[in-house]
């Protein structure tokens, strides 16, 4: 402890030594910055001027396009070295590193592109909706969470936090909901596997996205109703149907702790005989071991990952069509620690402070563990015709679940617990000509079919469940406004199958409403937005909160559905205002759900009595929950050099019915980033180095002895970051950094990771990411 | 055709291939099968110098949860030597399920804890033993204090290797409860 802080102490005065050393540079850099650079862009082959080429100087924010003659100049430059851009659409892109000192002419001839603008079509990102908040990681900022879990990378996203079993098990929590509440789209296609469990994380192999998106608060209307507390959006890049030659990109990833490494790479083209044919190929593995906290290992922390995915489509003015197949496949090993057979067990260990069972390194899995594959079949189609656009998705996927308890003389080979469930999706979306040239839509129909087998020990029983959508969105742009109104019907049917004994008990349910939204944006300037949205959403209570009955290992709890459960209706509005400068841009939105029959467990007066000793009781019940927050950002480039970046959330939960807080909700967090762009450094681009602070509070607002143990006390914690890109030649690059979290291994617990009763959280982990691009 | 109405027949058939797609076809659901149930813990008592076995059953055959488990009470008479056998059985299937044996074959992995409270109750000395030396508890001796009365807890351990180091040191702490239960004891005269 002392040591750490002492080292904090240290980071101090270095960056206060930092600061000042910094303040020289700057005030001598004053005087030298009037320097300037220009030139012309022409064609190669035909010497005309290029007109509307895009230049950029990297690494600051300034950007120019060529005029009518093809000229351009950047003026007020300081003295230094640059990497000069230049784009525009059918001409290969240049680089091209200029020193200035006083002045500089940089006459640019740019090739074409073996594409012409004639076959070059712009294809504008459909918006996901204008007028609620959302966030997203792309380009550098995904880059740098590579070898995470997908919750772990959603989590830079304000809002955003996660409910962990382990160090490998994570799901994303939007505003203190989860799971069956927020939908994730992957690839187009609702991702449909075991939303239910805490210890279910996403079958997805987030190497695929190359932009993860997350649309905060009720969001159903466009992707399906039970997205009450808002949908993430995994979407892969497109296609290379323009482009020439094969490329593709090798990721390795390697990480101290768990001593995990991760190998991805991607490979694509396009056919030069048939135009617009493109697909591309892509794989992960990954292998970890055991897990180590500040104090001790974490034993049967290791996984195992082997994912990959095909992609072929073809597309054309007017016609398009793709097909996508993904396998997922996982073998986790679940921390020995944490299992337990009674509440006493669950006690001794809390009373312990530390796991019982010591561990060393070891890459072996062992029981308990999980077995988890997912496969996902996609056809995609669209047709454009007159400036309207139909489109028809179609999903398969299969996801299979083995849970391999510890327990059991019986079964050795035999999983102890098995779901499979097999789940059709189809959606149908018509986006039609904008109307009066102002008013933009679309229309759609979704229907979904799953059926699910458990098999082993009773939790879950078979169902089968079809899902019937229809909705429309509309959006009026008008000047300084934006209009977005939207309206969606489902119907849902569910089928259980459950045994009573060996007779088979079928239980019919039927579930039907409506959602909305409606929201605007008003862009006051161009530096200041200001949008509100309210939406409505309702989730039928899932299976799992209709009819579960049984003690859930890991949880010390045994846990009963209630077949009479409502469906849950939300309300959600939200208030966002966004100011952007040319060096500072700050987001602060508002947000407050009120969902209506809100399911949860809640814990019995008694506790029931096992075989396995007495566990504590908990049915699902339904009350009136609020969810009010707020979430902050702000990024501020306090020099060219110099950047600063804060986070807030902001979150307060109460259940309104019992007039007491709800349980297992996000502690607030602040977190802090200072980032230092050196530029070039030896053969090193965009060269920079960061350091981060996360500091979270200690949840205090719980209700009373609703836990084992007392929420776990605040927490800081510090990264820090290097990285940069090699520009080897003109088509390759290798991008480089490396990353310390958890630097002066903090002991700590979350609250909302299931084994802080067993353990303490990760401890220090550096890793090294590559990313050659060829 | 007018615009608009090829429009509806184009979105129709579109919906439709959707809807043909939806309709899968699968197997019939099968009752669960929970493999590892244990539903009843039998304890036979038998008096040294007799042939009259004592039995003594917790039981619970709906499983977890439905209608509560039923006990019986030990009743064994005071300054008495015992010899008591531990049986685990499964009686939610038919034939019944006996988990003894499976218990005894992978004793390098379990140990029965009979613990009674008061302790003066009775002193259980466990006679078997896996292959490491250490005891299994399925069968042992009780010899019985004076009249009193009080209660036994009963303990499965489940303590398996952790990364291929066994954990078993005859002691209660390592590993989880398989089973849990507590009997009333009676010692009567």
């Amino acid at each position: 402890m002392k040591n750490s802080q002492r080292v904090v102490r240290l980071f101090i005065v270095l960056f206060f030594i930092g600061l000042l050393d910094f303040n020289k540079v700057h005030a001598q850099n004053t005087a030298d910055c009037d320097c300037f650079v220009k030139g012309v862009v022409k064609d190669r082959e035909t010497n005309l001027p290029i007109v509307g080429a895009v230049l950029t100087i990297k690494n600051t924010s300034k950007v120019t396009t060529t005029d009518a003659e093809g000229h351009y100049k950047f003026d007020r430059l300081c003295q230094g070295s640059y990497v000069l851009e230049c784009k525009i659409i059918g001409y290969k892109t240049t680089r091209t590193s200029i020193a200035l000192q006083h002045s500089a002419e940089e006459n640019l001839n740019l090739s074409e592109d073996e594409v012409h603008l004639q076959d070059v079509e712009i294809v504008a990102r459909r918006v996901t909706s204008l007028t609620q908040p959302s966030g997203s990681l792309q380009n550098q900022s995904l880059e740098q969470t590579r070898g995470q879990t997908l919750a772990e990378a959603l989590q830079k996203i304000v809002g955003v936090t996660m409910l962990q079993t382990g160090a490998f098990i994570a799901k994303p929590v939007i505003h203190g909901l989860h799971s069956n509440r927020i939908l994730i789209i992957n690839n187009g296609i609702r991702q449909e596997g075991q939303q239910w469990g805490s210890e279910h994380a996403p079958e997805i192999d987030p190497f695929i996205a190359k932009r993860l998106t997350v649309v905060k608060g009720a969001a159903g209307v466009r992707y399906g109703s039970d997205a009450i507390g808002g949908v993430i959006l995994v979407e892969p890049a497109e296609l290379p149907y323009t482009t020439g030659s094969i490329r593709g990109e090798l990721n390795t990833v390697g990480f101290t702790n768990g001593r995990t490494g991760v190998l991805s790479g991607t490979i694509e083209g396009r056919l030069n005989k048939w135009k617009g044919f493109g697909w591309r190929l892509q794989g992960t593995l990954k292998n970890g071991g055991n897990i180590r906290t500040p104090d001790y290992f974490l034993a049967n922390t290791g996984v195992r990952e082997q994912n990959f995915s095909a992609a072929a489509g073809y597309r054309s003015l007017k016609l398009g069509a793709e097909v996508f197949y993904s396998q997922f496949h996982t073998n986790l090993g679940i921390f020995s620690g944490s299992h337990i057979g009674s509440t006493s067990d669950l006690l001794n260990v809390i009373q312990n402070g530390e796991p019982f069972i010591k561990a060393d390194f070891n890459r072996a899995i062992e029981r308990p563990n999980q077995l988890v594959d997912h496969d996902l079949l996609k056809i995609k189609a669209y047709w454009q015709f007159s400036g309207n656009r139909l489109s028809l998705t179609l999903g398969r996927q299969h996801n299979q679940r083995a849970e391999y308890d510890l327990h059991g003389p019986q079964a050795a080979l035999k999983p102890a617990l098995l779901f499979r469930i097999t789940t059709l999706t189809s959606d149908v979306v018509l986006e039609h000509k904008p109307i009066a040239k102002e008013i933009t839509g679309q229309i759609g129909f979704s229907g979904l079919h799953q059926y699910n087998f458990t098999d082993g020990r009773p939790l879950i029983p078979d169902f089968e469940q079809s899902n019937a959508g229809a909705f429309v969105i509309e959006r009026w742009i008008k000047q300084k406004w934006e209009w977005e109104a939207g309206l969606r019907y489902d119907m849902r049917w569910l089928q259980v199958y459950r045994f009573i004994g060996q007779t088979l008990d079928q239980r019919n349910h039927q579930f039907n409403s409506w959602s909305g939204t409606i929201g605007s944006v008003f862009n006051a300037n161009s530096h200041l937005s200001v949008r509100a949205n309210f939406g409505t959403g309702w989730r039928p209570p899932s299976v799992n909160e209709l009819y579960s009955k049984g003690v859930h290992h890991g949880a010390a709890a045994y846990e009963e559905g209630n077949e009479s459960l409502r469906p849950e209706t939300a309300y959600n509005l939200m208030g966002n205002v966004e100011y952007t400068s040319e060096r500072f841009r700050a987001e602060i939105g508002f947000y407050h759900n009120f969902i209506q029959n809100f399911i949860y467990l809640k814990p019995q007066s008694e506790p029931i009595l096992t075989i396995r000793g007495a566990f504590p009781y908990f049915k699902y019940v339904q009350t009136n929950a609020t969810f009010s927050g707020a979430d902050v950002t702000s990024e501020w480039n306090i020099t060219q050099r110099w950047e600063h970046t804060a986070k807030i959330s902001y979150l307060r939960a109460y259940d309104q019915a019992d007039d007491n807080y709800l349980v297992a909700i996000p502690a607030n967090r602040i977190e802090n980033g200072l980032r230092y762009k050196i530029g070039k450094v030896i053969h090193s681009h965009d060269s920079f180095v960061s350091i981060g602070h996360l500091w979270v509070d200690q949840q205090k607002r719980v209700p009373p002895n609703s836990d084992f143990m007392p929420p776990p006390s605040a927490y800081h914690l510090w990264s820090i970051q290097v990285g940069g890109d090699i520009i080897l030649t003109e088509k390759q690059k290798i991008t480089w950094g490396i990353t310390g979290q958890n630097l002066f291994d903090t002991a700590y617990r979350d609250y909302l990771n299931r084994f802080r009763y067993y353990s303490l959280d990760q401890g220090r982990n550096f890793s090294v990411r590559l990313k050659w691009i060829f | 055709m007018k615009p608009a109405h090829s429009l509806l027949t184009i979105t129709l058939a579109f919906t439709l291939t959707a809807v043909i797609w939806s309709c899968g076809t699968k197997e019939a659901p099968a009752p669960e099968d929970e493999n590892e149930l244990i539903t009843t813990v039998r304890l036979t008592f038998t008096e040294d110098g007799t042939t009259t076995p004592q039995k003594f059953e917790w039981k619970d055959l709906d499983g977890d949860g439905g209608n509560a488990p039923t006990t019986s009470r030990i009743t064994l008479k005071a300054s008495r030597s015992y010899k008591v056998d531990v049986e685990f059985l499964d009686e939610s299937k038919t034939p019944t399920d006996n988990i003894t044996d499976e218990v005894r074959e992978e004793g390098d992995e379990h140990l029965v804890v009979l613990t009674p409270t008061p302790s003066s109750l009775f002193t259980y000395t466990a006679s078997d033993k896996d292959s490491r030396n250490f005891p299994i508890g399925l069968s042992g001796n009780v010899a019985t204090g004076s009249i009193n009365q009080g209660s036994l807890r009963l303990q499965l351990r489940h303590q398996p290797p952790v990364n291929g180091q066994p954990v078993k040191n005859g002691t209660v702490a390592p590993g989880s409860d398989d089973v849990n239960i507590t009997f009333d004891v009676v010692v009567a005269p």
